[in-house]
């Protein structure tokens, strides 16, 4: 029996665009000091909240990261009112989630929370940061929780790799080298003293912003956030300020040694311009073609002529940041491999960089890049948690608040040339650090004999 | 049409019923069809009816794998071209395959929403026309990486492979995951992925669903124009039939030695299937029991008896079999499986005995209303949702009455199921005790 087949019409045409801009959030000040940007999304019916504390890791005391963790976890552990469970139940009562964590830049407190008890969320997130209970025995217990922790980022692959990638980049002294949220040595130092200290220290609503998206109709906003975080109260301070990062991006390779695992993690990465840098739009425009998805440059090889690996994606991620321009972004390329295709799918990445530098990018290769990433942008933000996750970025970067809406603007206009100029600079072939984490007894050798840097094998 | 999310705002958070329009095609493809204005946005989505539940044995995997193959180009799609034109329309795509359903979904600009129809309809009408040995191989590799990485190379990788084998009996059509076996994954043929396409990939076995800002005479006419023609075919077998019995009648446990971080206890009771109002009750009583910082489990075992670092129940909804209870417990420091074990037993005979509190049942029903609100807070979301209740349970105007049935049941309803099924006879343990023993290894991943 023959295939019936079907009657086929030419490819579509697209219809008129409906224009679309990111939404401009505008700013109040409450009396406490607390900087607001609000914005009005008809229709998301969960509200994000996103409050920034200026309590970077960067202002752990010497010897105690991770204490900057663990008073992000400990906002959730009861208030002057509520105990432990008690902050939870309520929380959930509310149809509400509380995250917190602490980054490099500041520490992030994000609550979700329905429109319909918009009120009840508030006054519990203000609680939080207002009168945290800092109770010592959860503070203990989450002490513990972080060391139970580490050991499990330790059998973790692509976690055993970021930490690794950091420790090579920078410099011991500068809190980047070192994991986020403290190593067993520092957090084993932490208790409940330390943690009210730097809550003590850098909490406080003056130095604090909060960004509020959703569906707000009908809400009188200034008297709500008044009535519930304006009970925040604090001295007043001066921002903190930031140190230049600088990077050591020799060309060289660490393999991390994992016995028996049957992938190799690979992090490849170095640091470059941030979103200060006049050059971040054609950056992010040419590392989505190097390996923005799978039909970019390294995937276009890696995964669907070679099967080497589920994907490979390129990316800029800013570190921290400031108006003065000392900031930079990490750039990498990340992704995991087969155990026996490891030399082979990091000599092709180096030859794509390489053909890349020399070649260039195409025309179609940028169209079709710009054309997704600034037609996927009303999809992107068409949740409040998407608009007010960027806003917040915003922020915590010290940008402007209409500066994603004008890289959409930049993205459109920009030339091949400029997204290759960008891309080439940004992965320098001979300025990479490698770090594969896999089995070295099966991997070094072939890695050696690449001449991709000297390799270091650790355990 | 009404703006269905302006009047939400009356409607305590719970949002205004989606307005859904319905059409079937006479090669019996099902359509649903919704309207909203709010943001310049349409997401398509199609489901069809197969899973990993119809495979046969010594095929595992093969619906998974085939799903790969479906962006390989079909008559008039190069390669990849399906991932090249949506994305270049500035759109978003993806396909994921379950023990039930594969589906297929792109989110897309407005105006470019009549691409996307074209392309789903030119792989459903032709892909064996670009199908070869060439995207088959490859893909293959890709879907043995996509393994690895996800369950071979990770801590407890494979343990809800390892409790699904378990849980469901040898034989059974949910007794093996969607990811399939690597000896399986090499079997596959190019023949075998041609037959599976003849078998399950036809419109009267497919719901289309397309949601956002569309006009709705415009966009069955295009549906029409594009699958219309498409023949439908009838060489679909049903799947082996999933009945079991309402409880296990006896603990099934195993206890593993790897090379993970820490103790850890999981286990899957056996619940009741998607689609009933005892499986509400389930959810609500998994969610009391395990799901969140003031759950039971939660303050018993990590901030009272500080024995885990991390305890939580889940519901895997199976509406062709049992769903599944699933609780996850890594231990902290030295406690001991025997310990927690204790507790949990401790604490589902209290729950059994009283049922949840006033207060208990009031939370978890706000977070369940909190839960879908998120899902259908995006036009994909609920586009998937629509496909959902079409192809499991018959009709997509089910999602609108959803989240009241989970409002409507009641303490002793969610005590009663708790009784009847959460209780050490209807489960399946999978214990992991941690060996430095670095030399072992999966024996699939050698």
């Amino acid at each position: 029996m023959s295939t019936p087949t079907m009657t086929f019409h030419p490819q579509p045409q697209p219809g008129t665009p409906t224009p679309w801009a990111f939404p401009a959030p505008q700013r109040l000040t409450l009396a406490n000091g607390l900087t607001v940007l609000h914005c009005d999304r008809p229709g998301q019916q969960l509200v994000a909240v996103e409050v920034l504390l200026d309590a970077p890791l960067a202002a752990e005391p010497p010897g105690l990261d991770g204490v900057a963790t663990l008073l992000a976890r400990a906002f959730n552990e009861g208030t002057d009112t509520l105990t432990a469970e008690e902050f939870a139940a309520e929380l959930e009562r509310a149809g509400a989630t509380m995250d917190a964590h602490a980054d490099h830049p500041c520490l992030r407190v994000v609550l979700d929370v329905p429109a319909s008890r918009l009120e009840r969320g508030l006054t519990l997130l203000a609680d939080a940061l207002r009168a945290p209970a800092l109770p010592a025995d959860e503070i203990e217990r989450l002490v513990a929780n972080r060391l139970d922790e580490i050991v499990h980022e330790q059998a973790n692959p692509a976690r055993r790799a970021a930490k690794a990638l950091y420790a090579e980049l920078f410099d011991a002294a500068d809190r980047l080298s070192r994991p986020r949220a403290g190593s067993a040595e520092t957090v084993r130092g932490i208790d409940r003293a330390a943690v009210q200290a730097f809550y003590a220290a850098h909490v406080r609503p003056s130095t604090a912003t909060l960004v509020i998206v959703g569906d707000l109709t009908g809400v009188d906003l200034p008297a709500l956030l008044e009535s519930t975080l304006g009970r925040w109260t604090g001295e007043k301070a001066e921002p903190g300020t930031t140190t230049p990062v600088t990077a050591d991006d020799r060309g060289r390779v660490v393999i991390v040694d994992r016995p028996g695992s049957v992938q190799t993690q690979v992090l490849i990465g170095r640091i470059g311009p941030d979103r200060h840098d006049p050059s971040w739009a054609a950056q992010i425009l040419g590392t989505y073609c190097l390996g923005g998805t799978l039909t970019s440059r390294l995937d276009r090889v890696l995964r669907e002529e070679k099967g080497y690996t589920y994907g490979v994606r390129a990316f800029a991620q800013p570190l921290r940041s400031d108006a003065q321009g000392t900031g930079r972004a990490l750039l990498a390329i990340s992704g995991s491999v087969d155990t026996a295709s490891t030399a082979p799918a990091l000599a092709d990445t180096w030859t794509i960089l390489r053909t890349l530098a020399a070649e260039g990018l195409t025309d179609s290769e940028r169209e079709e890049a710009v054309q997704f990433m600034v037609g996927v942008a009303p999809l992107k933000y068409e949740t409040a948690g998407s608009v007010a996750g960027t806003l917040a970025d915003q922020v915590e970067q010290q940008l402007p608040d209409d500066f994603q809406a004008k890289v959409y603007q930049q993205l459109a206009a920009l030339s091949t040339e400029e997204a290759t100029t960008a891309v080439v600079a940004a992965f320098p072939p001979e300025r990479l650090v490698t770090v594969l984490v896999g089995d070295a007894s099966v991997i070094a050798e072939d890695v050696k004999a690449l001449g991709i840097g000297e390799v270091t094998v650790v355990s | 049409m009404a703006n269905p999310a302006a009047e939400a705002t009356s409607t305590g958070g719970t949002g205004a019923p989606i307005a859904i329009t319905e059409h079937r095609l006479a090669n019996g493809l099902r359509v649903v069809l919704s309207e909203d204005h709010l943001t310049p946005v349409a997401a398509v989505c199609l489901w069809y009816d197969v899973g990993s539940r119809h495979e046969v044995k010594g095929r595992t995997g093969l619906a998974h794998l085939f799903e790969h193959l479906m962006f390989q180009g079909s008559a008039n799609v190069s390669g990849n071209g399906h991932f090249e034109l949506v994305q270049g329309a500035g759109g978003s795509l993806n396909g994921t395959t379950s023990f039930e359903r594969t589906n297929y979904f792109e989110t897309m600009p407005a105006h470019q929403l009549e691409l996307a129809l074209w392309l789903e309809a030119d792989r459903m009408g032709s892909l064996l026309a670009a199908l070869d040995e060439t995207s088959m191989e490859n893909q293959r590799d890709v879907v043995k990486n996509e393994r690895r990485q996800r369950y071979d190379n990770v801590p407890y990788g494979t343990a809800l492979e390892k409790l699904t084998a378990l849980a469901y009996p040898e034989g059974h059509p949910y007794h093996h995951t969607p990811i399939g076996s690597m000896a399986d994954l090499d079997a596959a043929t190019l023949a075998d992925a041609q037959e599976f396409f003849r078998t399950y990939y036809a419109p009267n076995n497919a719901v289309l669903s397309v949601v956002g800002d569309i006009d709705l005479e415009q966009t069955i006419a295009w549906v029409e124009k594009y699958f219309g023609s498409i023949p439908e075919h009838h060489g679909k077998q049903p799947p082996r039939d999933g009945t079991l019995p309402d409880t296990m009648g006896g603990e099934l446990r195993e206890e593993l030695h790897e090379e993970v971080p820490s103790r850890a206890l999981m286990s899957a009771y056996r619940l009741p299937h998607d689609g009933t109002r005892e499986a509400d009750a389930a959810d609500l009583a998994l969610t009391v029991l395990g799901s969140g910082e003031s759950s039971r489990l939660y303050n018993r075992l990590v901030r009272r008896d500080r024995t885990a670092v991390s305890a939580g129940f889940g519901l895997l909804r199976l509406a062709g079999a049992p769903s599944l209870g699933w609780l996850d417990v890594k231990s902290s420091g030295e406690a001991t499986i025997a310990q927690i074990d204790q507790a949990i037993d401790e604490e589902l005979a209290r729950f059994a005995a009283d049922g949840p509190t006033a207060e208990e049942l009031e939370r978890a029903q706000a977070q369940i209303e909190r839960e879908w609100l998120d899902r259908l807070t995006t036009v994909a979301g609920r586009a998937d949702e629509l496909c959902r209740y079409a192809v499991l349970f018959g009709d997509p105007k089910l999602v609108n009455g959803a989240l009241g049935r989970v409002l409507d049941v009641t303490a002793d309803e969610v005590r009663a199921v708790a009784a009847a099924r959460l209780r050490p006879d209807n489960r399946a343990v999978l214990v992991y005790e941690p060996t430095t023993d670095a030399t072992e290894t999966e024996e699939d991943a050698a």
